[in-house]
């Protein structure tokens, strides 16, 4: 319980230092694309050419409408783009900061929030580039934005259970992120992002989002933007559902391992 | 004004774990595939034991012994950076750790940037380190170096970096790992003069360093480790000359 209490007041102290991993993830994103001539906007080009590469390809193919499908193609990419960072490059969250753990002292927490912000900063960029796409098929609803902020917060929410998960055991397994990235690239296929979910409920196929988490932590969000509305209230439940799950397992791992990180750098 | 120390109550650190380095995933498969498994040779390293000691307000304390005596792993438990693996460790004050300037850059950011990050890392205020950056930058004598990225900086350059960042701060506890050896001759003297009003700044200093001399200069008191055990804890001129007779042994 001692080493719970201490991860405690530790997040709780990595959290009053807001502007110090602000500072590194905004870094973090700006290094990224320094010396890019476009810089940031590449994430928006990239995103528009898979999605309209993908979009004309699929839309024929599973026989959608544009006006529905390319909207939701980007949204679902997008917010699918966060959970595979937290669940991949996370795992180098702590490995990365080696150089800073062993000499300063402030709580490590600091770098899950480092990542959390890098990748909600490109998330924000790309989710922009959805306003064009709905306000030319005439679908766009400010409503339908503002009723999704308790969904992509939820979204966020998980997403740093998943990179304290993962940042913990990615010190102590190196292979997980590679791993981690594997696997998803699974999930990617089973879970509706490019292709809606009615199509595997017509196929009598339901169960296969039904049974995928991640499914409900993108619909949260997802829902409103696209529909204007709230999603179904069972889509909540099983989204906190899910977050609460992880939360749990983000403080399990993070109290057993939390002392011995910096001895296994 | 608050009363800054530190107090350590029996703290002890303990390394553990398996000689060969492999942890995780690698050493299960190495096990399954084996075709003779491997005797399992693992390590135990009793770095500090049962370590009781008070530092208060105003002292600057020297740390010596031989290497290996735990002398760093003392000033990592101090800082926070270790977490003891027995007794506890009480302390107030803001403490400033001092212990490499090799180490955490952002490779890929400026000079600029990674002043403004270290600083932060020290525990400076935004408006703090940006009303300091010109002071610092001139004080690294790195020029227009500093809009370059580190990665294009010698070893030597790092130094100049880290140096002039950590040492802009004003220290309550500063904690000192032999770090005056720092750049090119020109740069040392400067680096020196600059290290001795530093440590004069700070509430309360834990130095450790090979040098009698040094010591003498800084500090009233110094323990002297040994095996990860107090041996003698008093007045610098005393504890100093028993430990060179030690070493002269």
């Amino acid at each position: 319980m001692q080493a719970m209490d201490r991860l405690l007041a530790d997040s709780w102290q990595a959290l009053r230092v807001w502007r110090v991993w602000m500072f590194l993830g905004v870094q973090d994103v700006k290094a990224r694309f320094r010396r890019s001539a476009i810089g940031p906007l590449w994430i928006l080009l990239n995103m528009s050419l898979f999605v309209v590469g993908a979009g004309l390809l699929y839309g024929v193919l599973i026989n959608q409408p544009m006006k529905i499908l390319l909207p939701y193609l980007v949204t679902g990419f997008t917010l699918w783009a966060i959970i595979v960072s937290s669940l991949t490059d996370s795992g180098w969250a702590f490995v990365n900061a080696e150089g800073y753990i062993k000499q300063f002292c402030f709580p490590k927490q600091i770098y899950l929030l480092r990542t959390l912000v890098s990748s909600t900063i490109i998330m924000l960029i790309t989710l922009p580039a959805i306003i064009p796409i709905q306000l030319y098929f005439g679908s766009f609803s400010i409503v339908g934005w503002l009723l999704a902020v308790p969904g992509l917060l939820l979204l966020l929410l998980a997403s740093l259970g998943h990179i304290t998960v993962c940042a913990y055991l990615g010190v102590r397994f190196r292979d997980l992120p590679h791993a981690a990235n594997g696997l998803l690239q699974v999930a990617f296929f089973v879970t509706p992002v490019m292709f809606p979910a009615k199509l595997l409920q017509e196929r009598h196929l339901a169960f296969i989002y039904q049974i995928n988490p991640l499914y409900y932590i993108i619909e949260v969000a997802r829902h409103p933007i696209l529909h204007g509305e709230m999603a179904a209230p069972e889509v909540y439940a099983f989204a906190v559902g899910y977050t609460l799950l992880v939360w749990a397992v983000a403080g399990l791992v993070a109290s057993s391992l939390d002392s011995r990180i910096v001895l296994m750098l | 004004m608050s009363d800054i120390y530190l107090r350590l109550r029996g703290v002890g650190m303990t390394f553990e774990g398996q000689i060969g380095g492999q942890e995780g995933l690698q050493s299960w498969l190495s096990r399954w595939f084996a075709k003779e498994p491997a005797a399992q040779q693992r390590y135990r390293v009793e770095a500090l034991n049962d370590i009781t000691l008070d530092i208060n307000h105003g002292e600057r304390v020297g740390l010596i012994g031989l290497n290996g005596a735990g002398k760093s792993t003392l000033l990592k438990v101090l800082a926070g950076i270790y977490p003891p693996t027995a007794g506890h460790v009480e302390k107030s004050g803001h403490v400033c750790p001092m212990f490499e300037f090799a180490t955490g850059f952002e490779m890929n950011q400026s000079g600029w940037d990674n002043i403004r990050i270290r600083g932060l890392l020290l525990g400076m205020a935004p408006a703090e380190i940006e009303a300091k950056l010109h002071e610092i930058a001139e004080f690294t004598e790195l020029g227009e170096f500093l809009s370059y990225p580190v990665r294009t900086y010698s070893s030597g350059m790092f130094i100049r970096l880290a140096f002039a960042v950590s040492t802009s701060i004003n220290p309550e506890i500063l904690l000192l790992d032999e770090v005056m050896a720092a750049g090119d001759i020109r740069f040392a003297e400067k680096a020196r003069r600059r290290m001795f009003e530093f440590m004069e700044q700070g509430k309360i200093l834990v130095f450790c360093s090979h040098n009698a001399e040094l010591l003498g200069t800084f500090c009233e008191r110094t323990i002297w480790l040994d095996k990860g055990k107090v041996v003698a804890d008093g007045p610098t001129g005393e504890i100093t000359e028993r430990y060179r007779c030690m070493a002269a042994l």
